[in-house]
């Protein structure tokens, strides 16, 4: 594999996670405490695309762009349901409902569809192929979507009435006393865009492998990884987090360490290969994520201390 | 299976799960440590007996032993680069730890003696069960019930034991959001956290240790997120912070998961979409007690002087 | 007792105490005073380690604090109140107290099975002095009320009960009668006077109420936006212009002595 191929994925896999983290961390940063239902939205809405899609016939980008909304929608109804009521508990309190909330969706969504893998009905399309690298146009679509929505977020924030509010709402430690109604309606704005791009992402992730309910489970560790290393709060700092972690995750695997360490010939094991185990890459976000919490608490760009 | 045989498994699964209970109550009921990676102890726990009795052929109480000291180490290792973080931050830290401790497994078919069709995703079988030659097969579960019976007592003393002493009353003011407070009063909040983690971790490796010998046979598959996340819910929907209450949310659900086995029996239903109805319920039931009764079954008792 | 030279802390581009010197004299009462932000409380949690300061020296019976963590000067006999009262709700009023004596035998595991009686013996000690501190405090109908039932002022009642028990050396208070009922006011100007004429300790406290300062205080130092400006005995430092002023500037925010 060329570099140019490792640095492709890695900037894929960010794509993926950047869609994912910056929800979570948003929802983090309004409403005070950690979603561990966030990356089971995104399955959700990766499901929903599927009825649509495979179900009712629709092409994938109809669907996906459906699915998302309704899943935004859907994550606005269990606010209203759940989480509204705890807006005055301790996070720790919150984020023990949310891995509640996350096991009856998860096996929900494993209860209806049943646990085999399904795949959404995508023409299939030829692989641009270079001597260097090879891409599909799916995983093109991936980084322009990804990108995509990081601009249009970054728009959001500091060019609109929303946006203005949401920073506002962010710098108040105590979301109660922010101004009542309004802060109902910043809560509610900021499910519906979390969880659409986490939606996005899942359908992405669905597309370029397949739909299994047990996916969002898959990816919770890389995506609280990647909020919390950029500082949980941060959404900026989740899309760094989302870039460092995807090129880690590649070329982590990647990298022969036994040249690594072999400081340029002066060690002479110059034939040992030391690369770490395909099966390890799961541990790679963990280990990143124990080191920058070592050396930086509240993550590389994490808000200052609190009070 | 007999009805009688049947209570006796039962028995022997509350029994082993009340420990765990009891072990994530010490650090959540009591410390607010939000350990979202209790099955590591458990996987550790019963791995390391493995590994003991049966690759090295030592007697079921070194195994015991043995999976205690893993897994307390464990926790208090796991503990040190997390011990001043915030709870949402030990979530999902903890979390991990456990997948890589089961990855670990996945991976290292070696440590438990390897061979073929043996270790890593084969799992192992063939782990002795103590003082088995001296009973009746029929016999033999009701001792393997006196031996879990008597760890769960044991836990059971040594836990409230701790909790209701000064110690306790430390973990409790650092539960309460109080770090500062503590700390402003010369407690070393950070290793209280650590001592809690061991403590949970000797506990939670006990379990673990009886699971592996109860069973005969261990996987890593036995060892997913989903057993920590039945031990919440028997902890939150128990009583956080009463440990009777602990021990009582683990029948309850205990009794619930294996009920709705036999749903089966009467309605068409196949056995996936049964097994994720049951875990939908106990999602929702973490919900709902979290809204409507955030104290759970049994209050957190007052102490009176 | 204790000295700080020069203490300097930035909250970002804020800087809160800009090179503040003073030194408090064991077994005196010296007051903290100045307009609402003036870096009191922040003065407060620099000593006591909660933040890392960015400049200067701080000496507790010369030692220099540098580096200690709040529980390492804590246990050197440095108490504290929080101005917001840190109070686990869910202990009761007893528990609260009990909490608080330093280096308790069942604080450690092993202790708990092997050191019962003397845990035993000394629970029993404490519990004799809560039940004195909590009658001194009139919280003693609420021993075992549930903290967090308690009202804002008897939070910080208990608060104070909670570092009596601490065997302190040096005590600060931040803000010990704010919301706290006029009539206990009293009772706590006595109690506060009693610790420094009887049993010899030495007191840091912040304060708004200037009846209270004047009447307890040996010494006053006034700060206004992180600078010291002035310093003395409490009639000297009403009378001095710097203060008046700050006090006229501020009285347009929130400036309540
Ligand atoms: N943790 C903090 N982060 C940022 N600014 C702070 C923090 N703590 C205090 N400040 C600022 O420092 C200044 C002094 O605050 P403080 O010490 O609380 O004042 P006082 O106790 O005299 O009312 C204020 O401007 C306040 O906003
Ligand atoms: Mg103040």
């Amino acid at each position: 594999m060329s570099v140019l191929q490792v640095i492709l994925n890695s900037i894929i896999r960010a794509s993926e996670l950047a869609l994912l983290s910056l929800g979570l961390t948003i929802v983090y940063d309004i409403l005070k405490f950690a979603n561990f239902a966030h990356t089971e939205y995104a399955v959700v809405g990766a499901y929903f695309a599927f009825i649509l899609n495979v179900t009712l016939g629709l092409p994938i980008f109809f669907s996906a762009i459906l699915a998302a909304i309704a899943t935004g929608i859907f994550a606005i109804l269990i606010d209203r349901v759940v989480f509204k009521k705890m807006r005055n508990a301790n996070g720790i309190i919150v984020m023990v409902t949310s891995l509640g909330v996350a096991i009856a969706l998860r096996n929900t969504v494993r209860a209806i569809w049943g646990a085999s893998p399904k795949s959404y009905n995508v023409p299939l399309q030829a692989p641009i192929v270079t001597k260097y690298f090879r891409i599909t146009p799916l995983q093109i679509w991936i980084i322009a979507v990804g990108a995509a929505a990081m601009v249009a977020f970054y728009i959001l924030l500091h060019y609109t009435r929303l946006g203005k509010a949401m920073r506002a709402a962010s710098d108040n430690p105590d979301l109660a006393q922010a101004s009542g109604i309004a802060t109902e309606k910043i809560v509610t704005a900021v499910w519906f865009i979390a969880i659409s791009f986490a939606s996005l992402g899942g359908i992405l992730i669905g597309m370029e492998t397949y739909l299994l309910p047990y996916m969002g489970f898959a990816i919770i560790i890389p995506v609280f990884c990647a909020a919390i290393m950029g500082g949980l709060g941060n959404p900026y700092g989740a899309m760094l987090g989302a870039l460092v972690l995807g090129f880690a995750e590649n070329f982590g695997l990647y990298i022969n360490f036994g040249k690594l360490f072999n400081l340029g010939g002066l060690l002479h094991i110059t034939h040992r290969a030391l690369f770490i185990p395909t099966g390890y890459k799961p541990a790679i976000s963990f280990v990143i994520l124990i080191v920058v919490l070592l050396l930086r608490p509240r993550g590389i760009l994490g808000k200052k201390e609190e009070r | 299976m007999g009805f009688v045989n049947f209570l006796v498994y039962l028995a022997i699964m509350i029994g082993i799960f009340a420990i765990m209970s009891l072990s994530l109550n010490l650090q959540y009921g009591f410390t607010g440590l939000a350990n979202f990676g209790q099955v590591a102890f458990f996987c550790l726990g019963a791995y390391t007996t493995t590994i003991i009795t049966l690759t090295f052929g030592l007697p079921f109480i070194i195994g015991l032993i043995g999976a205690m000291v893993v897994a307390g180490v464990f926790g208090y290792l796991i503990a040190i680069p997390t011990a001043n973080l915030k709870e949402d931050y030990w979530a999902i830290v903890t979390l991990a730890a456990a997948e890589i401790v089961r990855i670990f497994f996945l991976n290292e078919g070696w440590v438990v003696g390897g061979g073929p069709y043996r270790g890593g995703a084969f799992g192992v079988g063939d782990i002795p069960q103590p003082f088995k030659s001296h009973f009746s097969a029929q016999t033999y579960p009701f001792f393997y019930l006196g031996i879990v019976l008597v760890c769960l007592l044991i836990t059971y003393l040594i836990i409230n034991k701790i909790t209701d002493a000064p110690f306790g009353r430390v973990v409790k003011s650092i539960r309460e959001g109080n770090d500062h407070l503590a700390q402003a009063l010369g407690k070393d909040v950070r290793r209280f956290r650590l001592k809690v983690m061991a403590t949970g971790g000797v506990f939670g490796g006990m379990a673990g240790c009886l699971w592996a010998h109860y069973y005969g046979f261990i996987s890593p598959s036995q060892f997913l997120p989903l057993v920590t996340f039945i031990v919440w819910a028997m902890v939150i929907v128990g009583g956080k912070g009463n440990n009777k209450g602990a021990i009582l949310g683990t029948i309850v659900i205990t009794l619930f998961y294996n009920s709705t086995r036999f749903l089966k029996d009467y309605i068409p239903i196949n056995e996936i979409t049964l097994a994720s109805l049951r875990m939908v319920a106990i999602g929702v039931l973490i919900v709902v007690v979290m809204l409507f009764m955030n104290e759970g079954i049994l209050k957190e008792k007052k102490k009176i002087y | 007792m204790l000295r700080l030279e020069n203490v300097v802390k930035n909250f970002g581009g804020l800087q809160a105490l800009s090179g503040v010197s003073f030194r408090v004299e064991a077994g005196s009462i010296t007051g903290l005073i100045g307009p609402n932000g003036s870096g009191k409380s922040t003065c407060f949690n620099v000593i006591t380690g909660f933040y890392e300061k960015d400049g200067g020296d701080i000496y507790f019976r010369d030692e220099n604090l540098e580096g200690l963590k709040p529980f390492e000067i804590a246990q050197r006999g440095l108490s504290r109140t929080f101005q917001i009262s840190q109070v686990p709700e869910k202990m009761t009023v007893f528990e609260n107290l009990l909490l608080a004596p330093k280096g308790q035998t069942g604080e450690v595991i092993t202790n708990v099975f092997f050191k019962a009686a003397r845990i035993e013996e000394e629970t029993r000690e404490y519990l004799e002095k809560a039940k004195d501190i909590l009658k001194l405090l009139k919280l003693y109908d609420l021993r075992n009320e549930y903290a967090g039932n308690l009202s804002g002022g008897q939070k910080k009642l208990l608060s104070l009960g909670r570092v009596l028990l601490t065997e302190p050396t040096l005590i600060l208070l931040d803000e010990p009668t704010a919301g706290v009922n006029p009539t206990l006011i009293n009772d706590i100007i006595r109690a506060v006077k009693r610790l420094r004429d009887e049993e010899g300790k030495t007191l840091l406290i912040v304060e708004h109420n200037m009846k209270v300062i004047s009447e307890i205080c040996d010494k006053v130092i006034v700060l206004d936006f992180g600078r010291k400006i002035a310093e003395g005995t409490p009639r000297e430092v009403q009378n001095d212009e710097k203060v008046l002023e700050a006090y006229l500037a501020g009285s347009s925010k929130k400036w309540d002595v």
